[in-house]
């Protein structure tokens, strides 16, 4: 119960980091050391074979007890990203692929039909197959019929630290979902982390929020903290809301007493 | 009189950036400054993407005025031959550079399109991302380069003022403003992701450039949702010729329209060349500007050995060196970039292709 299951994999960290956007790979290095992050997403764009100092691959393979998980971001329609997945598959030796399609390059919203072309075709393979997807409950639906190791909604535009606008979607997401559900882009705070796991989620993917804080390790730290605290609110069980109605008279007095 | 197309005259296209353009105090360039800044993290963190020209050739049928490239400069003509490009691409791949825009003038028998495709080919087997920026072409034209692994193309306007337009292109295909203000659209019908797009800044009215591009930006983002586009800033520089630019631009009107243009434009690149000094690239990066190019020659070939190389199109003004370069992107707290592409997303390019 308190290991995130993924595929045939667990693991006790439930912070999951992305790695792109760092002032330098030492401070990312440090900021997923400090994350406690056992899972971390790179971009096989920023996989660099010949130039080792411009490579984020290499540094995170050394890190001990870090599982990497490649992603497709460049990828326009599922044609590219199944190849993306082959090639960081072959490079990286990881199962997991986080399939990230944005055909407009700009905005970056995941593209709901071309991810669904392309997790069918990767699951089928024996992928790890993890869907960055629009917060859209049939999707997610669709998305673990065809074998996907999770969904992965988005609390609101990537990069835009607007935190957790697509809530009502997620919530039904969660309700409904037989496998992991991880609010991945737009989080701004740890306590917007903390508020995703608090309401149900497995696990939650940050990277601008730690990327760009002026100390990267200490925000990842306090992402960690948070990530946690919500996870044991959550399994504590969280006393009901105050504010729902009660009747002045009572409502059942129809039903007559109780014998 | 040409019928200019219904965006470029459209003012609601940018009721938003038009104020911030014409403000000249120093008081709201710091506001503006500060809001570009918490815009650029936001979306692009702390990163600066790195690319690098590479003339291919300086033969050129065309009479712009303002270019050291211009068919009656009485410079050398050189073209680099197949294996000249491939020795320039590999010294450059040595100095770490990974993105790498092909240049040419406009089209002449010497340097055509089956030059042009060819050299494609052969640069997106040793870079991981190719673009160009060369003559206009065809959608067809576009979608065989588009073929061969190219995926982007820039093409500045120059200026999007058409009688001044008529005035500066002498002769030659250029002369033909609007087929040069649609080729953007041919080339992302052909396959094209991503387009770069600019006016040469000081060939006319600089608010008004500035206002063009940025219409030109937006009717370009929401007619092609797919495309990428991205803005370019190039100011004159001096060159053979000796042309004196009619407008003035200077750094803070240039400082603030880069800035207008990442507060009104979030998510695009916008591009800073070596044409710039240090100072004021260094100063940018961040503040708006995202893609950077560096270590550049301006000259046909030049990274092999410097002598070689011929005339070139413009003197650039930041001459240091790719480590000097990103010494200074790091002591900015930024990342120099080299490869932020992968090859795996430059449809069709058969995978045994792959740079």
């Amino acid at each position: 119960m308190n290991s995130l299951r993924l595929g045939s994999y667990t693991f006790t960290s439930r912070l999951i980091l992305g790695t792109g956007k760092f002032s330098s790979v030492s401070a990312m290095i440090e900021a997923v050391r400090a994350s406690k992050a056992q899972l971390v997403t790179v971009a096989l764009r920023r996989f660099n074979r010949e130039q080792a100092e411009d490579d984020l691959f290499g540094p995170l393979s050394e890190i001990e007890g870090l599982t990497l998980m490649p992603n497709t971001s460049g990828a326009a329609t599922a044609k590219e990203a199944v190849k993306a997945a082959h090639i960081s598959r072959e490079l990286s030796g990881s199962p997991f692929i986080k399939v990230e399609i944005h055909p407009n390059p700009h905005h970056l919203m995941p593209d709901p039909i071309e991810t669904y072309e392309a997790c069918k075709i990767l699951a089928a393979e024996d992928f790890i197959v993890m869907p960055y997807i629009p917060a859209d409950p049939v999707l997610a639906k669709r998305l673990e019929e065809v074998g996907c190791s999770s969904v992965m909604p988005l609390g609101s535009a990537i990069g835009s630290g607007q935190g957790l606008s697509t809530a009502e979607m997620v919530k039904i997401i969660i309700r409904e979902s037989n496998i992991p559900v991880i609010v991945d882009a737009g989080l701004r705070s740890p306590s917007e982390a903390c508020a995703a796991m608090e309401m149900g989620c497995e696990a939650v993917l940050v990277n601008s929020a730690v990327a760009v804080a002026r100390d990267p390790a200490a925000m990842a730290s306090a992402f960690a903290k948070a990530v946690e605290a919500g996870f044991d609110a959550r399994n504590a069980g969280l006393m009901p809301r105050s504010g729902s109605a009660v009747a002045s008279s009572p409502l059942t007095s129809f039903l007559g007493a109780a014998r | 009189m040409i019928a200019l197309p219904a965006w470029l005259t459209d003012e609601r296209l940018t009721e938003d950036i038009e104020p911030l353009l014409r403000q000249t105090d120093a008081e709201s360039l710091e506001r503006l400054a500060a809001e570009a800044q918490a815009v650029t993290l936001r979306r692009f963190g702390r990163i600066i993407s790195l690319y690098a020209p590479l003339y291919l050739s300086n033969f050129c049928s065309s009479g712009c005025v303002y270019c050291g490239f211009a068919s009656d400069r009485t410079s050398p003509r050189r073209k680099l031959e197949f294996d000249e490009i491939e020795r320039e691409l590999r010294a450059m791949k040595k100095l770490g550079i990974g993105d790498v825009l092909l240049l040419t003038g406009e089209r002449t028998s010497a340097a055509g399109f089956d030059y042009l495709r060819r050299s494609v080919e052969l640069a997106a087997r040793i870079m991981p991302r190719v673009a160009i920026e060369a003559f206009p072409m065809s959608v067809a034209e576009y979608r065989a380069l588009a073929e061969c692994g190219c995926t982007g193309l820039t093409i500045y306007q120059e200026t999007y003022d058409p009688e001044n337009y008529a005035k500066l292109h002498r002769w030659g295909p250029k002369q033909d403003f609007l087929e040069r203000l649609e080729t953007p659209e041919r080339a992302i019908t052909g396959g094209i992701r991503s387009v770069g797009i600019g006016a040469l800044l000081g060939l006319s009215e600089p608010v008004g450039e500035a206002l063009a591009v940025a219409r030109h930006a937006r009717h370009l983002c929401r007619t092609y949702w797919k495309a990428g586009v991205s803005v370019s800033f190039p100011r004159i520089r001096p060159q053979e010729g000796g042309f004196q630019p009619a407008y003035e631009v200077g750094d803070r009107f240039l400082a603030r329209m880069i800035m207008a243009f990442r507060t009104a434009m979030p998510d695009i690149d916008l591009v800073l060349s070596t044409r710039e000094s240090p100072a004021f690239r260094d100063g940018m990066a961040g503040l708006g500007i995202t893609r950077m190019s560096i270590a550049s020659r301006t000259t046909v070939g030049g990274y092999v050995e410097s002598e070689t190389a011929g005339a070139s199109q413009f003197e650039v003004s930041d001459d240091r060196s790719a480590e000097e370069f990103c010494a200074a992107l790091r002591a900015k707290n930024l990342e120099p970039v080299f490869k932020n592409w992968d090859a795996a997303y430059n449809n069709p390019l058969p995978e045994k292709e792959r740079a």
